[in-house]
Parts: C-alpha cells; structure tokens; sequence
C-alpha cells in the first residue's frame, strides 16, 4: 500500500515538474493562437476561435519572412561549410600520425571553451576592415569558426574508432587518400555527422551574440534579431510577439519531433562547450 | 596504427587541415592575439591606435566600479546555478530511476527548454514575472498572497534572483538527462545491494548513489559555472543589466562598453575581455585538475 503511495506521489512530482517545464510554453503557442485583444480580456484563456491567420500576417506583414529566409541561409550554408571543413580536419587527426598532430588537435580543442567575449570584438573590426561587417557572408564565416571546434571535437572520437584495418584493404585496393575520405571515412562516420549537423543547425538558429554585434541591417536580420526588434517596437503586441516566437520554435520543436534521441546525445556530447 | 605511420603522406594532410587552420586562425586565433593587443591601446575609428601600455588594466581593476558590480553579480550567478540545476537534476533523475511510467516521455519534455534560443526564453520570462498579467503574480493572486506580488525583473532586489530561477527552470532537465544516462551505465546490483542492507532513503543517496555519479556530477558543475560566467543573451533580452545594475554581468558591461556607450574605444573593453578570459580559463584549469585527480571509485 505504502508502495502505491509511493508511486503516486512520485508520479504526480513528475507530473508537476513537466507542467513547470512545458508551461512557458504552452501559454505562449496559446497566445500565437490569439489576437492581443482576447490575451488583455484574460491571460491565460484558451485559444478558440483559434486565429491562424496571425501566421501569415507576421509572416508577410512584419518581415519574419526575411529573418527566417536569413537564418536559413546562413544555418545551412554555415552547417554545410562546418561538416565538410570538420570531418576532413577530424579525419586527418583521428588518421595520420605525424609531428604536431596533437598540437593541432589541442589547439583547436581548447577553443572550445573560450569565452565568445574574447574574440567578438576584434572579430568586429577584422569584419569591417575587410568589408564583410554587416553582411550575411561575414556571419556565416563567423559561424563556421565558432562550431568548428566542437564540430572536430565530436567526430574525432568518432573517427578514431574505425578500425585501421579498412583503411590499409582501401589503400590495397588502390584507392588514393583524398577517396579514402570520400568513400570509407565518411560513410561510416554518418551517424556521427548527422548529430554534428543537427546540434549545429538547433545551436546557429538560436545563435544571438555574434548576429547581435555583427548585423544591423533590417534586411539582414536573422530570427532571434528579428524577434528582439519586433518585442522593442511592439511592446504592447504581446499576441503577435508570440506568434513570432512560435515561427522561431515550430523548426526547433520538428526536428526534435524526429531526432530526438540523436539531438540529446549531440546536445549531452556537446556538454564540454 | 597503420603503415603510412612510417612516412606521413603531408600532401593529404596538408589538403585536409588546411580548410581547417585557416578558419581558426584567421576567425578565432587571430581575434584572440588581436583582443590582448587592444587592450594595451587606445582603439578609435579611423585613428591609428594609441598605445597606452597597462593603462586599460589599471583603471579597470582599481577604479571601475561598474566592472566589479558586474563581477560580483556574474559570480553570484555561476556559483548559485551549479547547485540548483545539478541538485534538483540529480532527485528528478533518481525519480525517473525508480521506473515511473513514461520516463521516456518526461525525459523528452524536460530536455525541451534547452533547445530554445535564450531569446524566445527570454521573452518568454519577461511575460510570466510581468506585474499586471504574468504568471508567477496571477499565481500568487490565486493563492491570496497578494502582498508578495512584485514587479519582479524590476526590482534590484529581485531581478538577479529571479534571472537565475530561469537559467535553472532552462538547464535543469538537460542536467537530469545527463545524470539518469550516467545512473543507468551503472551496475544495477550495486544499488540492490544497498536495498538489501535496508539502509534509509538519504544514506543510500549520500553513500552509494553520489559517490558512484560523483564524476558525471562535478562535469555538469564545472559546465554550468562556466556557462554562467559566460551569459550574455538572457540579461540582454529580459533587463539590460538594470535595474540599478542589479542583473549587469561581465558579457553586457563589455558590449555595452564595446557597442552601446558612445565612447567608440574598443580599447578598454577588449581589456575586460582579456582579464574575463584569463579568469575563465584559470576558473577551467583549477577545476578540472582538482576535480579530477580525486580517486576513481572502483565497482
């Protein structure tokens, strides 16, 4: 009997924990739901008549169309840059033995932990002087060197765990070093590089400090800037605040949806940063 | 190894770290030396730079009481958080232990609010502590405690506290994940063990279940102060640093210094940078020494 109890009062912590956890929320997916009308009527009222038209209204009204464009753009050429830089450079330290290879690797390694005050100013300058200040290009570039630390840091350990056995049958075989990469490394390394890519996409979409610093321009606004913008001018727009919020969430939230379990061990590994 | 250890082919070694080396030298090593060169100058916009020699350093250290405020709350912050993430993480994760019905689906819920910007957390936050409508009021309304209603981002007393409870409602259940992985690589038979010897709830945690995590716990510890010393976004989205300073951090005193101020030095804020740098990685390199070179348990 006690056991039950037990359970019950365990499963209701749990439960309510969750209500903590999810409730920000969603309240707020309510709210994208609702016009700022009803919310001032009552805060915390279900969304009927649900209003999905504010969708396309913040979407084709106040720019989100740009700021998602934007940070598409950059996410995706900056993730494509980073697999591809990432996984050569893992390969090659996981692979070849030679002089300076743990330097290298320490190198990059240990950048994993500087703080981004460090080099944000100076990246600043460096951007202006050479024209790439208040571009998307300049972001993107800024964006491939932040991750790319991490990014080795993962598939290394990855790398160094084929076997070097595969790697000599291919050499046999005739294959040159540069398809060695191409057709052995890498397709084995895909789990790997999924998870890479993943926790990359989720940490640049949420990226704010480098964007905030190194973009000013309305039309080159990536979401999180977007989003600030919109909450500065429209303090009082609270339902169509949340409306923008759900536009910056509903990619995070279907890629959990389907990689959940490769986006927690991507997150959990990334845990040193 | 394999052969090719005799002789390093440097041509395809050179073909695949090179993408690699010029991107962190030019976007990350280069920034570093070139943020401690700044701090020894007087950096304004289309003037050669001015050096100054250890000026920066003096005045920040002796005189900027701003910059110490910041140091203190940043401090607070990264001490206070470790605790309450990792200790609240550690009971909600012997909970999921104990075989709950849809551990799966908590552990999925609960990992959610880290994979949120801090900005759209941010907004989020500044609306449930809103005085008029926010929950956190709405709820103690509902329970008749009206007078601890408070407008509470905008409060010196109350704006860093509250500030902390968001980053440890946002790292909790990445925590808690973290920790109920490590408890399930464990061997089952060492905590059925402690079962059998009918020893209460409390000892079994203190004496068995925490030495056994010890080495996932002080990770997540060390990440979680080092990640406070770090925060910028939070503060930036909810309360600028204010009121009053009270939520000013190291990251928004130097942007504010870098960017907002009209004093166009970049000089004197890459000298925060650097002294913040130099403090993190000690923070980093005395933790980790200290933290591990403790006994490995052995089971």
């Amino acid at each position: 009997m006690t056991a039950i109890l037990g359970r019950a009062f365990l499963l209701l912590v749990l439960t309510l924990y969750t209500a903590f956890a999810a409730g920000p929320f969603i309240w707020a997916a309510m709210m994208s739901l609702r016009t700022t009308t009803e919310i001032s009527n009552s805060h915390f009222g279900l969304p009927l008549p649900a209003h999905w038209e504010k969708f396309p209204q913040a979407w084709f009204n106040s720019n989100y169309s740009v700021y998602f464009a934007n940070s598409a753009s950059v996410v995706v050429t900056a993730v494509a840059i980073l697999t591809i830089v990432g996984a050569m450079a893992a390969h090659c330290l996981s692979r070849y033995r030679f002089a300076g290879n743990r330097f290298v690797y320490f190198l990059i390694f240990s950048a994993i932990i500087f703080p981004p005050q460090i080099t944000i100013i100076a990246l600043f300058q460096t951007l202006v002087n050479y024209g790439l200040y208040n571009s998307l290009v300049g972001l993107t570039l800024v964006y491939v060197a932040v991750q790319l630390p991490l990014t080795v840091y993962i598939l290394e350990s990855f790398f160094a765990r084929i076997p070097g056995d595969l790697f000599d049958a291919a050499r046999m075989d005739g294959y040159s070093e540069w398809s060695i990469f191409w057709k052995v490394s890498f397709p084995i390394a895909l789990p790997a590089l999924a998870t890479t890519v993943i926790l990359n996409t989720i940490l640049l979409w949420n990226e704010f400090l480098y964007a905030v610093v190194l973009i000013t321009d309305e039309a080159k606004r990536t979401l999180p800037l977007g989003i600030q913008r919109f909450m500065g001018d429209q303090l009082e727009d609270v339902g169509m605040i949340a409306t923008g919020l759900m536009i910056a969430i509903i990619p995070v939230v279907l890629i959990y949806a389907f990689f959940s379990e490769k986006l927690i061990q991507g997150m959990t590994a990334g845990a040193v940063k | 190894m394999t052969r090719s250890s005799d002789r390093p082919p440097w041509g395809a070694i050179a073909v695949f770290l090179l993408p690699a080396l010029v991107v962190y030298t030019a976007l990350t090593a280069y920034p570093v030396v070139r943020t401690f060169w700044n701090s020894l100058h007087k950096v304004l916009p289309n003037r050669p730079d001015e050096f100054v020699g250890l000026a920066n350093y003096a005045t920040l250290l002796f005189s900027d009481d701003t910059f110490w405020r910041s140091v203190r709350n940043t401090l607070v912050w990264a001490c206070a958080s470790p605790l309450f993430e990792v200790g609240i993480a550690l009971l909600l994760a012997l909970a999921l232990y104990a075989k709950v019905p849809g551990s799966r689906f908590f552990r999925i819920a609960w990992f959610t609010p880290v994979l949120m910007s801090y900005v759209v957390v941010g907004i989020l936050w500044v609306w449930i502590y809103n005085y008029d409508w926010g929950a956190v009021n709405a709820l103690l309304r509902l329970l008749g405690l009206d007078t601890w209603t408070r407008a509470w981002l905008g409060k010196p007393e109350t704006a860093l506290p509250a500030l902390i409870f968001v980053t440890t409602w946002m790292w909790t259940g990445f925590n808690m994940v973290v920790l109920l992985a490590s408890l399930h690589s464990l061997p089952s038979e060492v905590i059925e063990a402690a079962e059998l010897d009918n020893c209460g709830w409390g000892a079994k945690l203190w004496h068995v279940i925490i030495p056994l995590v010890k080495p996932t716990l002080l990770n997540l510890l060390v990440l979680s102060f080092i990640g406070k010393m770090k925060i910028f976004d939070l503060v930036w989205i909810t309360t600028k640093g204010g009121p009053l300073w009270s939520t000013e951090t190291v990251s928004t005193y130097l942007y504010k210094r870098a960017f907002e101020w009209s004093t166009f030095d970049l000089g004197y804020p890459s000298t925060i940078a650097a002294v913040w740098f130099v403090i993190i990685m000690t923070c980093v390199l005395v933790l980790t020494r200290v933290l591990r070179t403790r006994d490995r348990l052995e089971y």
